[in-house]
């Protein structure tokens, strides 16, 4: 009891990084809530097109340049060179069609005629160089039959309004499963910089060479005083766990309350563990206050920013997430990420979810053989 | 006379070093027994071994008749230790600080509390428990690292340099922690650097050197192993040659040495050496600043027996 007693002491001198280390959490996960893109419909985009026709403004010319009006925004501009050139500089328009002289004619005459375009080779300018691209093919296949001018022009009106309808039957909440993965895959950070933090300077100071040298010589059985220190670190580290899990409650909302979210929770706790462990082998191997708080710096952005918790990990580079696999976060980021685009959480589709909870588990046991071997060579000087 | 320490033929090697080489020693119940020796002479080697914090190569450790191991915790708990380094959690005051200390051979919380308030007691700190070791100036810190050692009323005490770097208050009332330490029927093992301290309050002094016993025995005995009855020291500028030899030739003069203007003459026994000396000098006409006589310290045993200082 006097190991507990006097741990939540220490503890209470150490509790700044774990206030500030939640702030942050919350900080992020209120931000990148914020700035998500709430939009969840579709709304066609018309890009600025300027029509330069040479050519009579009847039959098929006509019925391309209203193909062109409806779809996207019609610029009119005195159609000098420099005029045109200012235009696409400064992004008025996109988008130029040359509509040559005796189109209509060489059109129908099969000739090909040549549609000349200037585009500022954005993607507006290639939406409408889709939309023109649409018309000309649609156009030139019906005009391999013989169809009479009018007919022509029909057919290809006709397959232009056609639409496909698509239907969304997914219902995954996608919002509210990337605000929940972000905000478990930002959980890596703070519980890597800030439960292990505490945990090894508390550790530090019940491990220092001295006090334990002192533990050592008492008459306290030494592995039942491991076994109170790793108690009390596993009950700290338990409820820093809970608090951040409360959170997501408040933050995330209903997702928490699914089998999705349920998940996210197993896969942190388990991560939470992993973290006790790995803390637990630091603390015995360092005592040295200020070293502690640049390893466990590096340990946790290092594996923050290559694991993806801070960037996406579809965009980080190959080798990085090759290099990434020896590290716990890698798994359980990569758990959340699997996660949110599964649409049920039966055992075949949670399946690779388990095994990368296993990998985390592995590394704990990794991590309390090495802390046992190191702690039994300590107990003895020489 | 009871044991309250046996260790026999304990020798602890380093590869080819020998850190204690057979060493044989017993500690009588209620006697404070000094461990002397100049650094690495193998005294904190015994030590951590006594209190099974190294392994020995050979030999046996008894503490209070039971054979001494890692898992002796009924042993242990008979035990206090105050390591030189000062073991304190600098997150705790020092009313914690010690109740950790106590807490982990005393489980009763109301026992605890006593024996805490009579360690703040013994070394007179009674006025800081609030404090923090960072508050606390190089002497009571060192009080704070004894009362840990010692707040759960243990049998046995290892003290090892518990005065290193502090000041004559801190350390006056740091020994007389330790005489009531032993009127309460503590069994003290004392290592220490200073041997006046060791004179003041142990029973016995064990020298050690290159892990060996080279002596033992009383300070009274052990000076009578130095083969000096007295020392002079006489503080004189610029003593011919022709003076410092007559000087050889007086009655009981054992050797002379002239240093840095001082005179240092050992006399191997008589009385009234101190008044010869000065009628000589008077006599001669020579003038000096000061002159004193001492007996002879631990530190002249230990010269005497190693051709070497204790400090070296």
């Amino acid at each position: 009891m006097i190991v507990f007693k006097t741990y939540l002491k220490v503890l209470n001198k150490c509790k700044m990084p774990i206030i500030l280390y939640t702030v942050i959490l919350i900080f992020f996960a209120v931000f990148n809530m914020q700035t998500e893109d709430n939009q969840i419909s579709f709304e066609q985009e018309k890009p600025d097109v300027l029509i330069i026709n040479k050519d009579e403004e009847v039959g098929v010319t006509k019925n391309l340049m209203d193909y062109i009006k409806n779809n996207s925004n019609l610029i009119h501009i005195k159609e000098t060179k420099d005029n045109i050139n200012d235009a696409l500089f400064y992004r008025d328009v996109n988008y130029i069609i040359y509509i040559p002289e005796n189109y209509r004619e060489d059109f129908l005459n099969k000739k090909n005629p040549i549609i000349e375009i200037k585009s500022t080779k954005d993607y507006q300018a290639s939406l409408a160089e889709m939309m023109l691209d649409r018309y000309l093919k649609t156009a030139n296949i019906y005009n391999q039959t013989s169809m009479s001018e009018e007919e022509l022009i029909k057919s290809i009106n006709n397959t232009l309004e056609k639409e496909v309808e698509i239907e969304l039957t997914s219902k995954i909440d996608t919002e509210n499963l990337e605000n929940a993965s972000f905000y478990f895959n930002f959980m890596n950070y703070c519980i890597l910089a800030g439960t292990i933090y505490v945990i090894c300077l508390v550790l530090s100071s019940f491990k220092s060479e001295m006090v334990n040298k002192r533990t050592i010589v008492s008459s306290m059985n030494y592995k039942k005083y491991n076994r109170y220190l790793l108690l009390s670190n596993g009950l700290f580290a338990f409820f820093a766990w809970l608090f951040y899990i409360a959170i997501s409650f408040v933050l995330v909302g209903d997702i928490m309350f699914t089998s999705h979210g349920m998940i996210y929770i197993l896969n942190s706790f388990i991560f939470n563990f992993c973290a006790l462990t790995l803390a637990f082998l630091i603390g015995n191997i360092l005592t040295n206050k200020d070293a502690m708080n640049g390893i466990i710096n590096v340990i946790a952005l290092g594996s923050s920013f290559l694991c993806g918790a801070f960037v996406p990990m579809e965009f980080l580079p190959k080798q990085v997430l090759n290099i990434a696999h020896i590290l716990p976060s890698y798994w359980y980021i990569k758990t959340n990420e699997l996660l949110k685009n599964i649409e049920v959480c039966n055992f075949e589709n949670i399946k690779p979810l388990l095994l990368n909870m296993g990998v985390i588990l592995c590394f704990s046991l990794i991590f309390i053989i090495i802390t046992n071997i190191i702690s039994n060579r300590k107990r003895k000087l020489g | 006379m009871k044991n309250s320490i046996e260790i026999k033929n304990l020798t602890k090697e380093y590869k080819e070093l020998k850190a204690v080489d057979n060493l044989s020693l017993e500690v009588h119940e209620g006697e404070i027994l000094g461990l002397l020796g100049p650094n690495g002479s193998g005294k904190s080697t015994t030590i951590n071994c006594i209190l099974s914090l190294l392994n020995f190569t050979k030999g046996s450790i008894k503490i209070l008749n039971k054979e001494m191991n890692p898992n002796a915790y009924d042993i242990k708990k008979e035990i206090g230790v105050v390591f030189q380094e000062v073991a304190v959690f600098e997150e705790l005051n020092v009313y914690d600080n010690i109740d950790y200390f106590c807490g982990l051979y005393i489980k009763n919380k109301k026992t605890r509390k006593q024996y805490i308030e009579d360690a703040l007691s013994l070394v007179g700190l009674e006025n800081y428990k609030k404090f923090y070791p960072k508050q606390l100036s190089g002497g009571l810190l060192r009080r704070l690292n004894i009362a840990c050692g010692v707040a759960h009323k243990p049998k046995i005490i290892f003290l090892d340099e518990p005065t290193v770097a502090v000041d004559p208050q801190s350390r006056n009332n740091i020994l007389d922690g330790i005489e009531k330490l032993r009127e309460n029927g503590a069994t003290i093992i004392y290592t220490t650097h200073y041997m006046e301290e060791v004179e003041i309050i142990c029973d016995r002094v064990i020298i050690l050197d290159k892990g060996k016993i080279i002596a033992s025995g009383t300070t009274d005995e052990l000076k009578l192993l130095a083969e000096i009855e007295e020392k002079v020291t006489v503080e004189v500028i610029d003593l011919g040659e022709k003076y410092i030899e007559e000087i050889k030739q007086m009655k009981h003069v054992d050797q002379v040495t002239y240093h840095n203007n001082n005179l240092l003459i050992t006399y191997k026994k008589g009385k009234n050496n101190l008044l010869t000396l000065m009628d000589y000098l008077k006599l001669k006409k020579i003038k000096y600043n000061k002159i004193y006589s001492e007996r002879p310290t631990l530190n002249d045993v230990f010269l005497y027996l190693t051709g070497k200082e204790l400090r070296d």
